[in-house]
């Protein structure tokens, strides 16, 4: 019986292993993905992670200041834009397992040429 | 799974009703395990949900929420021109306009074509100077200058400096919060909870959803002690939804709504016996571009140039309608310009640039492909492929009407473009119309209580506000015209409910 319950468990532990290996994964998050899915997943492996999870590393205001753009595309800057202010959730933009596109571009032609993994 | 769990938690108690069984839920309060309880909840971040939280945040409401289902705040009314008509104000007084409630709400029953009720734009109009008021108390800051919009008699169209919705929904937002008033994103309304006799005691909500993915979350019973606010807004983005009602609205045809435009309040209120109406009169925007998504650029400049700007016909190169017709008249004339196979052929918007180039939309759409410079009637001509001799007869015919003050060929009110010649060069817009606007709703009364289908009487406890109101317009809303009423309705609403 005993057995039986390691074999099943190394089963197991072999799909989550290939699940997860199977998602889309970022390069530059590797070191997150060392921790432990649970470092982003705060709501339990079957949830969304939590709208505070990415800014565990990542800052908001220091985003904003990254991606700031001038004169009449002062607004169009996505971490701070006239719509949403700094309030748009990281998840409404960006996938961490599946390409997303920044929700302006559900109304507008603009160009954020350095979106990583957009989905066409 | 959640659904049905926390359903079942209700408990013996827990009776539902009617056809729409699985979406009510019908109990004695003592049985229903409340897992929040607030004095006012309103559901919907929009113009009516958050003039609603505001208004009752002034009147001293200590404890109110606001559910949003997005993950970002405001739906459709940040997506929009940032105009609203309000009739009688300071700003009109300083610039010479005449104006009353009463002149608007001639314009808007005509453009409603015998199904608006004077009743409820009576109401809202009225209140117009209040909100222009409450808007600029908020923070919204109004131009200097107020535009036309189609189908009025007077110019009335106050427009924020953003020319967006965002103008008035940012500043709103901030003052709810500031008056202590909760706002959560990603809490999604599934039903309403009522009492045995009909009153509502509450709604349940999907807290942590994520739209797109139904399942996504937990559901919550959230108790409201004074009254509950369904500011939903309209269903504009439900393909299913609107075809079934409007066959000619399938998934080929665009919309400028935003994604959380899929009428769950109306649905849920249907559910629980309020009185569906006009459902089946759903407006295009005849100002949209076919040259990208949603609402976009195009929108904004159409807009400022329609007064001054000719539309052009590709196979004829002659105008079809008046440019500042209401919204259904233009939307159902540009619909029905096609090609030889009766495949879209979009109409042209032509702009004499001296004049699009003092609003800030021109460098917009040209910036974003949404529009084109030409410098010269054949450029145009050649490039999209019109009879030359005809669009040139029809510019000149066209500066004449400038000129006598008079549009003999469709009655354009011409005293909006006086002494602005169509001349080179010029700003070219596609016109394609998008599914924009819900007339219809659940029907209210000027109290902004929700009316039962079976009785005609108020549901106790509940009140609608907004787009997800339905009757107030008839057929065809006027531009510029929603975003008063639904604050108005939202401000009527709060006062509702502390009244009650």
């Amino acid at each position: 019986m005993k057995t039986v319950n390691t074999l099943l468990l190394l089963v197991l532990g072999a799909c989550i292993a290939l699940s997860a290996q199977a998602r889309d994964k970022r390069d530059y998050h590797e070191m997150v993905y060392d921790s432990g899915c649970k470092t982003c997943h705060d709501q339990g492996m079957k949830a969304f992670p939590s709208d505070n999870s990415c800014l565990q590393c990542h800052d908001m205001a220091e985003l904003a200041e990254q991606t700031k753009r001038e004169g009449d595309e002062a607004r169009q800057n996505p971490h701070d834009s006239m719509h949403y202010g700094q309030e748009a959730p990281c998840m409404e933009c960006h996938g961490e397992h599946t390409p997303k596109k920044a929700i302006c571009m559900d109304c507008h032609n603009f160009k954020y040429p350095k979106f990583k993994y957009e989905h066409k | 799974m959640q659904t049905r769990r926390s359903f079942l938690k209700l408990g013996a108690g827990a009776a539902a009703i009617g056809a729409f069984a699985p979406l009510t839920v019908s109990a004695n309060s003592s049985d229903i395990k409340w897992d929040e309880s607030h004095e006012i909840v309103i559901v919907g971040s929009g113009f009516a949900g958050l003039a609603a939280a505001v208004e009752a945040g002034k009147l001293g409401a200590k404890d109110i929420v606001v559910f949003e289902k997005l993950g970002v705040y405001g739906g459709n009314s940040t997506l929009n021109a940032g105009q609203a008509c309000f009739a009688n104000t300071d700003l009109q007084k300083q610039l010479g306009i005449e104006d009353s409630a009463e002149l608007m709400v001639q314009d808007q029953l005509k453009s409603g074509r015998g199904y608006a009720s004077e009743e409820l734009l009576t109401h809202s109009a009225e209140l117009g100077p209040y909100i222009y008021q409450l808007t600029k108390d908020c923070g919204c800051i109004y131009r200097d200058h107020i535009i036309n919009t189609g189908g009025t008699s007077a110019t009335r169209s106050h427009q924020v400096v953003e020319r967006s919705g965002s103008g008035f929904i940012r500043p709103m937002l901030k003052t709810a919060r500031s008056y202590g008033v909760k706002t959560k994103i990603r809490h999604k309304f599934e039903h309403l909870i009522t009492a045995k006799d009909g009153t509502v005691l509450g709604i349940q909500v999907r807290r942590g959803y994520h739209f797109g993915h139904e399942e996504s979350g937990e559901i919550i019973n959230v108790k409201a002690e004074k009254g509950v606010l369904i500011a939903t807004g309209g269903f504009g983005a439900n393909v299913s939804f609107r075809q079934a009602l409007d066959p000619n609205l399938g998934a080929d045809v665009g919309c400028t709504n935003a994604r959380g435009a899929t009428g769950d309040g109306l649905i849920a209120m249907i559910a629980e016996g309020a009185m569906p109406v006009h459902l089946s009169f759903i407006q295009s925007g005849p100002w949209a571009s076919p040259d990208e998504g949603g609402f976009g650029y195009g929108a904004g400049f159409s807009l400022y140039n329609f007064p001054h700007s000719v539309a052009i016909d590709r196979n004829t190169g002659q105008r079809f309608m008046n440019e500042t017709a209401d919204r259904k008249t233009r939307a159902d004339l540009e619909v029905l310009r096609r090609d030889k196979e009766g495949n879209p052929n979009p109409a042209l918007l032509i702009a004499p640039k001296h004049e699009a180039m003092k609003d800030p939309s021109m460098n917009n759409v040209l910036k974003y492909n949404v529009a084109w410079e030409f410098d010269s009637v054949d450029a145009i001509a050649k490039h999209f492929d019109l009879p030359l001799k005809a669009l040139k007869k029809q510019i000149e015919d066209w500066n004449l009407y400038v000129k006598t003050g008079e549009d003999p060929q469709f009655g354009k009110r011409m005293n909006m473009s006086t002494g602005i010649y169509l001349t080179a060069p010029f700003i070219v817009q596609r016109l394609w119309p998008k599914v924009h606007y819900c007339q219809g709703g659940i029907q209210i009364n000027t109290k902004s209580e929700v009316i039962a289908a079976k009785t005609g009487e108020k549901i106790p406890g509940l009140y609608a506000a907004g787009e997800v109101s339905g009757g107030v317009h008839g057929v065809s809303r006027l531009g510029g015209c929603s975003t008063p009423e639904c604050m108005a309705f939202g401000v009527t609403a709060a006062r509702s409910i502390m009244k009650a």
